[in-house]
């Protein structure tokens, strides 16, 4: 019946514009040789919402200062972290991968603490190490301090844009999907955002969280997280 | 009609596993036990096999707990020994009315073979584990002991499942103030004069830990300029009556209102009952059956002098049912007074003291919740929330009874509209400093062990006072706590109770209005009284290994 394995047909340029176009759609831009080489990895006969759906996956998954080509509206401006600049708007979409998050709503003791508590496995789940005492007045309201502490913000993220400028945010309003749960190398598109003196203004008009994730960094920033904030605060090691 | 003074029976190890050195410690795991009678106990058991001699049935009566039930099948086994064609029958009570008792009487059940089971293996447990632990450590730390010149004066450092953990909870909390780290916070303050009244907005983040990020937001409410009122409500609010007392509430609260530690309290409630003045003080039970007549138990408080008055009040249509607790071990109701008995002629001045409280504390649960009407003021000012309130104590009701528990009015709150905007009359961002969690103190400790289900409540106080004894604890007063209210509530802790007051050092700019002296309140050793828990080396030793 078939012959001997056919020829790896071309990518024809349909696919690459049907992929750049999907992307694009989310603000990302995806440069060519990216494009070819995830190409490389699919089977011909795949049909184009899968491979669209695929393309997207793995580039959000991507560090995009490597496998970018943007168009010079889609970064940052060069002095965005400014700090001399009261407020600034940036026009337009820029999509930005998140580098470093912060709770700074809570002392980065209590979060080594809840860090350490969890390690020993004192977690929400059955009997919880009660750490307060009920309140003096008798309320004996929610008090239980749980190990887990969910992550309460607001965040402080450290962001890149496609071209490799860094610059601080800071969320002035709760933006779901932002948090310590998110992952290191997670996708923000920011549109028409407000910088005030050089730190990028969060907020759920200006900010979609595109999702993706570098599992390098992720996983470093993860195994690192109690000693970097323990530096941060201070805390020597050892009594 | 007989009875026994707790377990009859003991239990140790056979022969040479009693010896220090005759096994490794582990061995003792699957070492065989005996059950035997201890000296002290002779005298009952013998009693009870010559009784059962000249009886058909047995009718156990023992408290309805766990414990209750494997004394009873303790009592059983050293009857049938006198009389082995004995019934036996158990009664099922949960407290010691008359009718109750009658209607116990006339329908008896079976003893519960489980639970009594389960205190057998609880026994066997307690003594395999201390035992073997109390041997292994004693002679692995043996070499610290000596090097610190103790080896003389502790010659068995023992182990007890309960009190291991007790000690590990103040080991654990002297870490955690030791390692702490003070960390700067900012926040945003904002004070408007109105009607002549200074009325003071709390930002709804609370504090940040950022001051670039606080610093940004509050530029930005500058640049507002203006904050608009988004929310004016007045709300009825209460503070609930106290739960009906149970023995674990009565040990914090002994050393919290009447500065007694924990062992004191439990002897003086033990004489008081004894002596017929209170309930039996040994209870987990914190709601009151609804078959027990508590107003004849209010009538009887009538006559005293202090809260006579009250009492009557009650009787005249203030009663109110007494809130109900989760808690029931269904053997004994809620410690509460049960005859009147006129101060003066108790022992001594703690009696009164633990009676007093005892008798007010019922009062109270048979009050009414204390009534009073918040208002709340929210405003959004530049990108931000804050909010003011102000309280009003309408009827202070059970408060009238029970001065432990306080609750005061503030100043009122000038009127505002909704939609209404104004220029706050300052607006300033505010350094502070976390400041560490204290030491436990008894109530912390003993509500830390009830939480975790260490001890019962008959034994909590023992564990505390063994810890102390063996010297793997100290304690020390705390420094005086100075509550500053007013402006300026926001004490920030980093997760701990309120009753440390003490300000976070180094209060930045914009400590205002407040003369600096009596702020730094830790130099301050004061009447107070209150101890903390510190452990010793030898503690710590014990918990670290």
């Amino acid at each position: 019946m078939s012959s001997a394995n056919p020829p790896l047909p071309t990518p024809t340029p349909n696919i690459f514009a049907a992929l750049s176009a999907h992307l694009a759609s989310k603000a990302l831009c995806p440069s060519q040789a990216w494009l070819s080489s995830f190409l490389s990895t699919t089977r011909p006969s795949t049909p184009l919402p899968a491979l669209q759906k695929t393309a997207l996956f793995r580039f959000l998954a991507t560090d995009i200062t490597t496998t970018s080509q943007p168009l010079p509206t889609a970064v940052l401006p060069a002095n965005v972290a400014d700090g001399s600049i009261n407020e600034r708007m940036v026009r337009g979409s820029v999509v930005v991968q998140v580098l470093d998050i912060d709770d700074v709503g809570r002392s980065r003791w209590s979060q080594v603490e809840a860090l350490e508590a969890a390690e020993r496995g004192e977690t929400n789940k059955g009997r919880e190490i009660i750490r307060v005492v009920p309140n003096e007045d008798g309320n004996t309201a929610d008090t239980t301090q749980g190990a887990q502490e969910k992550s309460s913000g607001p965040h402080k993220l450290l962001l890149q844009d496609a071209q490799g400028l860094k610059v601080y945010s800071f969320e002035l309003h709760a933006v779901e999907g932002i948090g310590l749960s998110m992952s290191i190398g997670a996708k923000l598109r920011l549109r028409d955002v407000t910088v005030a003196r050089g730190v990028v203004l969060l907020e759920p008009r200006s900010t979609e969280v595109l999702g993706g994730k570098v599992e390098a960094w992720d996983k470093k920033w993860r195994d690192g997280r109690k000693d970097t904030l323990k530096a941060k605060a201070g805390i020597r090691d050892g009594d | 009609m007989t009875s026994v003074a707790g377990h009859l029976n003991s239990q140790d190890f056979e022969g040479a596993y009693k010896s220090w050195n005759g096994c490794s410690p582990d061995a003792l795991f699957e070492a065989p036990i005996t059950t035997y009678v201890e000296n002290d106990k002779k005298a009952i058991a013998t009693n009870i096999e010559t009784q059962a001699r000249y009886a058909s049935v047995l009718f156990i009566w023992t408290d309805c707990d766990r414990e209750g039930e494997h004394i009873g099948t303790e009592i059983r086994e050293t009857a049938l020994k006198g009389n082995r064609r004995l019934e036996v029958r158990r009664a099922r009570f949960s407290n010691i009315e008359r009718a109750h008792i009658l209607s116990a009487a006339q329908s008896p059940i079976h003893i519960d073979e489980n639970q009594a089971n389960a205190v057998a293996a609880r026994i066997e447990l307690d003594l395999r584990i201390g035992a073997s632990f109390t041997r292994m450590q004693t002679l692995t730390l043996r070499p610290l002991l000596e090097a610190h010149g103790m080896g003389e004066e502790v010659k068995v450092l023992s182990y007890g499942s309960c009190q291991f953990p007790t000690l590990g909870f103040v080991v654990e909390r002297y870490f955690r103030v030791k390692n702490f780290v003070p960390e700067a916070y900012w926040s945003i303050k904002v004070m408007h004069l109105k009607d002549d009244i200074r009325v003071n907005f709390t930002w709804s983040r609370g504090h940040l830990f950022d001051r670039l990020a606080a610093f940004i937001i509050f530029e930005r409410c500058l640049a507002a300029r203006l904050a608009r009122v988004t929310k004016v409500e007045t709300k009825p609010t209460s503070k609930w009556k106290p739960l009906p007392l149970t023995t674990v509430e009565l040990q914090k609260c002994g050393s919290r209102f009447l500065r007694m530690d924990s062992q004191r309290v439990m002897k003086i409630a033990e004489d008081l009952y004894t002596k017929g003045w209170i309930s039996y003080p040994r209870t987990e039970t914190d709601q009151f059956d609804e078959g027990i007549d508590l107003r004849s138990i209010v009538q009887k408080q009538v006559q005293g002098h202090a809260w006579g008055q009250f009492a009557q009040g009650l009787l005249d249509g203030g009663f109110n049912q007494p809130r109900a607790g989760r808690n029931n071990d269904k053997a004994h109701p809620p410690i509460h007074p049960v005859n009147f008995v006129d101060p003066p002629a108790l022992a001594n001045d703690e009696e009164r003291r633990v009676h007093e409280f005892i008798v007010r504390r019922f009062l109270a649960c048979c009050s009414q919740d204390a009534r009073g009407s918040k208002s709340t003021v929210s405003i959004v000012y530049g990108s931000e929330s804050f909010t003011a309130s102000g309280l009003q104590v309408l009827e202070r009701n059970y408060l009238d009874v029970y001065p432990y528990d306080k609750w005061t009015s503030t100043q009122q709150l000038p009127e505002f509209a909704v939609g209404e905007t104004f220029e706050p009359t300052e607006a300033f961002m505010r350094e502070g400093r976390t400041s560490p969690p204290g030491y436990l103190t008894e109530p912390d400790l003993i509500a830390l062990m009830d939480a975790n289900g260490i001890g019962t409540d008959a034994t909590m106080a023992e564990h505390i006072a063994k810890i102390k004894g063996r010297q793997y604890v100290s304690t020390r007063p705390r420094g005086r706590v100075v509550h500053a209210e007013g402006e300026d509530g926001d004490d920030v802790f980093d997760e701990e109770p309120p009753v440390r007051g003490a300000r976070g050092r180094g209060r930045g700019r914009g400590a205002r209005g407040r003369g600096g002296g009596d702020n730094n309140s830790r130099g301050n050793t004061g009447a107070d009284g209150v101890q903390e828990f510190i452990p010793t080396t030898l503690g710590v030793a014990l918990v670290q290994g």
